[in-house]
């Protein structure tokens, strides 16, 4: 067919005839239920081992919605009264800060029974309103081709990049978990306290010089694949992620002084379905929680789970990680990123 | 040849370059081997295109964004033409500072309109929907349509429409037989930009994002944060394609250089 003006107009109204306003708001249907889900790998990790036993225990659907926790939570916020999604997964500071608004419900073992192996702290991080799923530690990535002999602690990362031996890539304050697992954990290890973060800053005084700064987890890889940096402050999932996917010359260390644990929580939010319950409890459950772990390779919370082998020896223990206190980190968090972009500027 | 000459076209070729460098990375990294970003790359493979096929939410948010970027077009220039068609000639105050309004969303930063969209969008019951998608993506889309077509329609001397009615036309066979085929190009343009700007938008999209409304950019960072693979490049490779596509097809049907005089 010859293309002219008119048959291009032609076919281009059709189509938009076609098309239609296929959108009414979405809503939450008796028997489907709207999930979400980080992307990629995450995706269908979730569809797998929660997602997948959900619909085949209740009969009921669940859809899933790709995105992050800060529009997920802005779309909560805007319709409260009837929330366009049922289960939410949140970093652990926005978590707080919608248990703060009081937009989400309160978990009980009585909605949620496998919530009885979940250490209670990680319900209490979220103000009894929601739980932490899954867990991932910042600690130190290497590259093993020009890193022989890695750095055991945070004040030995800080001494011998300092000194030259080595540039590392850290990241910058456009990362939102940075304050947590990166400027609270070395304050943390060096002595300070979330009152007082001077050692934190002091310390990236001293290694200035031998610094760059990662805004995405892809920097950092591509910081080290292209030789600009030596080692840095990275997580142990993504690394052994990496390592998976066939980069054979990255390992990782949880620093002696503990890396700080970066959680997933979960929760419901208010007016939200009740079959929310039925798929929270499939998230909280061991089994579904034991194959989440062994595709994500990352930690995850339920008490019960039994890592495989492999995933044992990377998965950094609870006991040797450091939770960090979000609620307090929350209260003064402006004030620390102030201090940052004065005095560090990335 | 001078030496001024050598030293454009030494500055000319170094420009270009530089532009396009960047997006040739992209375009071989897309047909990588290797199971990661790396650059030079060690093999070559389409696997990374495949993959594209493969992971369902692409395909879905591809689709999604065609769609919507249809529809924020046709639906910004049925609002947009008329508006532009009468401001253009309007002389009073009010005209310039309706089109001051109507202009402002180039101004404005996407992410503000996207959350304040969100909040009222679902005041007014729309909620998170496809239908909400549209609203907002032709509040950002429309002030491209008013630009080009303004810009165009004032290059037209009223005397031709003047001509026309005084001849005995109708309005509406003024409208259709002399300020259509003139206003043309502008609205071609205005098309292009607004697709293209559609089909692009994150910070907007982000905030109506859901199973049934996500867009491709919106899945694209959602899978780039997690997962590490070439497929992104793929994808960008793709997007890239059908842009050059576009920009042929407009060629094909107005010509490039008339579009460029309208903007």
């Amino acid at each position: 067919m010859k293309l002219n003006r008119r048959t291009f107009l032609g076919t281009g109204a059709a189509a938009t005839g076609l098309i239609g306003l296929n959108g009414l708001p979405l809503r939450a249907q008796d028997r489907t239920l709207n999930v979400t889900a980080y992307g990629g790998v995450w995706e269908r990790a979730i569809r797998d081992c929660f997602v997948a036993p959900f619909e085949a225990k209740t009969g009921a659907t669940a859809t899933v919605s790709l995105g992050g926790p800060a529009q997920w939570l802005a779309q909560v916020e805007a319709n409260p009264e009837n929330p366009p999604l049922d289960v939410l997964i949140m970093s652990p500071d926005l978590a707080v800060i919608a248990a703060e608004g009081d937009l989400m419900d309160d978990f009980t073992v009585e909605k949620l029974p496998n919530l009885a192996n979940i250490p209670q702290e990680f319900t209490d991080a979220c103000l009894g309103k929601g739980t932490y799923f899954d867990y991932g530690v910042g600690g130190i990535t290497y590259n093993k081709q020009v890193v022989s002999d890695a750095p055991k602690s945070f004040a030995a990362f800080v001494d011998r990049v300092a000194s030259g031996e080595f540039i590392a890539s850290v990241p910058s304050i456009q990362y939102g978990p940075t304050t947590v697992f990166f400027l609270w954990a070395l304050n943390n290890a060096l002595g300070g306290t979330v009152d007082n973060v001077d050692p934190f800053f002091e310390a990236m005084a001293k290694m200035k010089d031998n610094l760059v700064f990662w805004a995405g987890p892809n920097d950092f890889f591509n910081h080290l694949a292209s030789g600009e940096a030596d080692l840095g402050i990275y997580f142990d999932g993504r690394t052994w992620n990496h390592v998976d996917e066939g980069v054979d010359w990255i390992s990782f260390i949880n620093p002696e002084e503990g890396g700080a644990m970066t959680a997933v929580a979960i929760q419901k939010p208010k007016n939200a379905s009740d079959l929310a319950w039925d798929y929270l409890n499939e998230v909280l459950a061991p089994e579904n929680q034991s194959k989440f772990a062994e595709i994500l390779n990352y930690g995850v919370t339920n008490t019960k789970v039994e890592y495989s082998e492999k995933l044992a020896s990377r998965v950094t223990p609870l006991s040797e990680a450091n939770l960090p206190p979000y609620a307090e980190i929350a209260r003064v968090r402006n004030d620390w990123v102030d201090r940052w972009n004065r005095e560090i500027g990335m | 040849m001078r030496l001024t000459d050598i030293a454009l076209w030494i500055f000319t070729a170094a420009f270009f370059i530089f532009m396009i460098l960047p997006i040739a990375v992209v375009v071989v990294i897309s047909f990588t081997s290797a199971g990661y970003a790396s650059f030079p790359v060690p093999g070559w493979s389409f696997k990374w295109f495949a993959r594209i096929f493969e992971y369902q939410p692409f395909i879905d948010s591809l689709w999604v964004s065609l769609q919507l970027a249809v529809v924020a077009t046709v639906a910004s220039c049925l609002l947009g033409i008329p508006a532009a068609l009468h401001l253009s000639r309007a002389r009073s105050g009010w005209a310039t500072a309706i089109t001051t309004f109507l202009l402002s969303p180039l101004s404005m930063p996407m992410i503000v309109i996207g959350f304040a969209s969100l909040f009222f969008l679902s005041w007014l019951g729309f909620g998170i929907s496809f239908a909400a998608l549209c609203i907002v993506h032709t509040v950002i889309c429309l002030p491209y349509v008013i630009r080009t077509v303004t810009a165009v329609y004032r290059s037209v001397p009223p005397a031709y429409e003047e001509a026309a009615l005084i001849l005995g036309a109708s309005r509406l066979t003024t409208f259709r037989e002399v300020t259509l085929p003139l206003i043309r190009p502008g609205i071609a343009a205005g098309c292009l930009f607004s697709f293209l700007t559609s089909f692009d938008n994150l910070p907007v999209s982000y905030f109506f994002g859901s199973a049934q409304t996500n867009t491709l950019p919106v899945v694209m960072l959602a899978y780039m944060e997690h997962q590490f693979d070439p497929s992104i490049a793929a994808l960008s490779s793709l997007q890239l394609l059908l842009a050059v596509i576009a920009l042929v097809v407009a060629e094909r049907l107005y010509g490039i250089e008339k579009m460029t005089v309208a903007t």
